[in-house]
């Protein structure tokens, strides 16, 4: 348990001084940003959200990842993404290892999720498939042995993504479907759809605004509105 | 690669889905996928509670200390019911079973439920105990616009109910709705009123029975969707915290018993004829809650 306390520790140290961007095909730049939001689903009701993300390309065939999230529905994120990628004559190839922490306080849960996918972008569009891991740990340890852990293996995680315009240019509109984002990995059959943009303000700050929608009970014969979420930010590109 | 050719299959089915769900014997609601065609969670909760306020929650007198519940799920009855009278047959011929729950998905589709009624009925009736089984709605009670069906039928589907022993132990039965797979917001609140009652008085048990399951630990469920991840762990831990023992629910038509701290889930088997293990459950109520999956005979 101490060992599992100190991995966890270091883990957070590892991401602490980092934060997060949208990645896409052509970023060069390492970049900051900051987004506040508000959310609301039946579950918890309305919530304040705010991310801290960073975006590391750390040379043409490796791109690194971070985000961080607090909310005021005492639900708090941690992840990183790693991302070897690989240029074709029209576009690019990359794999993602996407590790993710979530400690859902307010519930006494703690949920780690490690994602493997293989991704395709040019510049309208991104398409990405993968598996996905999760454990699901009910707090506080020391009430836990190994049968009380929960592991849901290899869900499917998916995410298609247009762009309205290349993704170099300084202002765009996307909309994707996805049952994972920066901040949580659903269930591959709640898919979760968003609509968002950035405009470039100059050469190193760019506005960010985004809406996420996510139904209950789609393939249940029962869709209904669930949860739903804006933010809004800038990102700081060196 | 296994995981991988599961889910490209299942992504076929999904569209097979769409294109066989607008077919005069369609049994997948297309629309109700995308959009929602039954009344909303919240709509549902207060026709249920409508209910519930001219015909208050019933005690119902078990004849022994360690009494049995027969629970059942997903019979997907259409025209054939073999399955579903040989478990009505068992149910009622056992004189320890003073209850029975069914949790959801009793009907396949649309124009079914005179079919569940007239079967219920052709089962003659035990006059050495009385016979009662609890129902909630599951997503295919309610799927092409059939809650209204539901409800003249079945009358609630969010309610609890008490059994009492004869040296006066208590046991809590509570039956929710998650039929879309939320509880929505007033059921919730619902829940957690129950519960924090529930937990100051003395029951000797609290049992939970609902359509929809908490977890996806294999590829069993296929395209069957659990709740928000948020609503997972909320809901558990409201469960866990207030004393809940055990939880059954159906849905994924797959055996699974899973301990979340110190809540057992239990998805049942379900019981339809096209099913090579069709199975239910046989709870034993004493000090404890022991259980025992009872295999159907397949039809022939």
């Amino acid at each position: 348990m101490l060992l599992f306390r100190v991995h966890l520790l270091l883990f957070s140290l590892l991401l602490a001084p980092m934060a997060i961007a949208q990645v896409q095909l052509g970023d060069t730049a390492y970049s900051i940003s900051l987004h506040a939001g508000y959310g609301h689903n039946l579950t918890y009701g309305s919530m304040a959200n705010f991310d801290i993300d960073a975006f590391m390309p750390i040379n043409q065939h490796f791109e690194m990842q971070a985000n961080v999230r607090m909310s005021t529905a005492n639900v708090h994120t941690m992840g990183v993404q790693l991302r070897p990628k690989f240029a074709l004559p029209v576009g690019e190839m990359y794999i993602e290892d996407r590790l993710m922490a979530r400690f859902v306080a307010r519930d006494q849960v703690n949920e780690f999720l490690h994602a493997i996918s293989l991704g395709y972008r040019m510049q309208y569009v991104n398409v990405q498939f993968g598996l996905i891991n999760r454990v699901m740990m009910p707090l506080p340890y020391e009430r836990n042995t190994l049968d009380k852990y929960i592991v849901e293996p290899f869900q499917l995680l998916y995410r298609v993504e247009g762009f309205v315009r290349p993704v170099t240019s300084p202002w765009n509109i996307a909309i994707a479907i996805s049952n994972a984002d920066n901040y949580m990995i659903e269930r591959p059959w709640t898919p979760m759809l968003y609509l968002g943009g950035w405009y470039d303000v100059n050469e190193h700050w760019r506005v960010r605004l985004s809406g996420k929608y996510k139904n209950a009970g789609m393939f249940h014969m029962n869709a209904h509105y669930y949860a739903a979420e804006v933010r809004v930010g800038g990102e700081y590109r060196f | 690669m296994k995981n991988i050719y599961i889910y490209l299959g299942s992504l076929f089915l999904v569209l097979g889905s769409i294109f066989t769900a607008c077919g005069p014997d369609a049994r997948l609601d297309l629309v109700g996928n995308i959009i929602g065609s039954a009344p909303r969670t919240d709509v549902r909760f207060a026709d249920s509670e409508k209910y519930n306020a001219e015909h208050p929650f019933v005690t119902i007198k078990a004849p022994v200390e360690n009494y049995r519940v027969y629970v059942c799920t997903d019979t997907h009855i259409t025209t054939d019911f073999y399955n579903w009278q040989n478990f009505i047959r068992a149910y009622r011929a056992d004189l320890l079973c003073p209850v029975a729950l069914h949790l959801g998905d009793i009907v396949d589709a649309s124009n079914h439920y005179p079919d569940v009624v007239n079967s219920f009925n052709e089962v003659p009736s035990n006059p050495l105990k009385p016979d009662t089984i609890m129902l909630v709605a599951g997503n295919h009670d309610i799927c092409f616009k059939q809650w209204d069906e539901y409800l003249e039928n079945f009358k609630t589907s969010v309610y609890y109910f008490i059994v009492e022993t004869p040296l006066g132990q208590k046991d809590l039965f509570i039956m929710y709705d998650s039929a879309d797979g939320t509880l929505g917001k007033k059921q919730l609140q619902w829940m957690r009123n129950t519960l924090e009652w529930a937990s100051k008085q003395n029951f000797r048990h609290i049992v939970a029975g609902s359509h929809t399951h908490f977890f996806m630990r294999d590829n069993s469920q296929g395209i069957a969707t659990n709740y928000p991840i948020e609503e997972t762990y909320t809901l558990l831990r409201l469960f866990q915290s207030h004393g809940v023992d055990i939880l059954f629910t159906g849905h994924s038509h797959s055996r699974e018993v899973t301990l979340f701290d110190e809540l057992t889930c239990i998805i049942v088997d379900s019981m339809t004829d096209e099913d090579k293990k069709p199975a239910y459950l046989i709870a034993i109520m004493g000090e404890t809650i022991d259980y025992e999956f009872v295999n159907l005979p397949i039809k022939l």
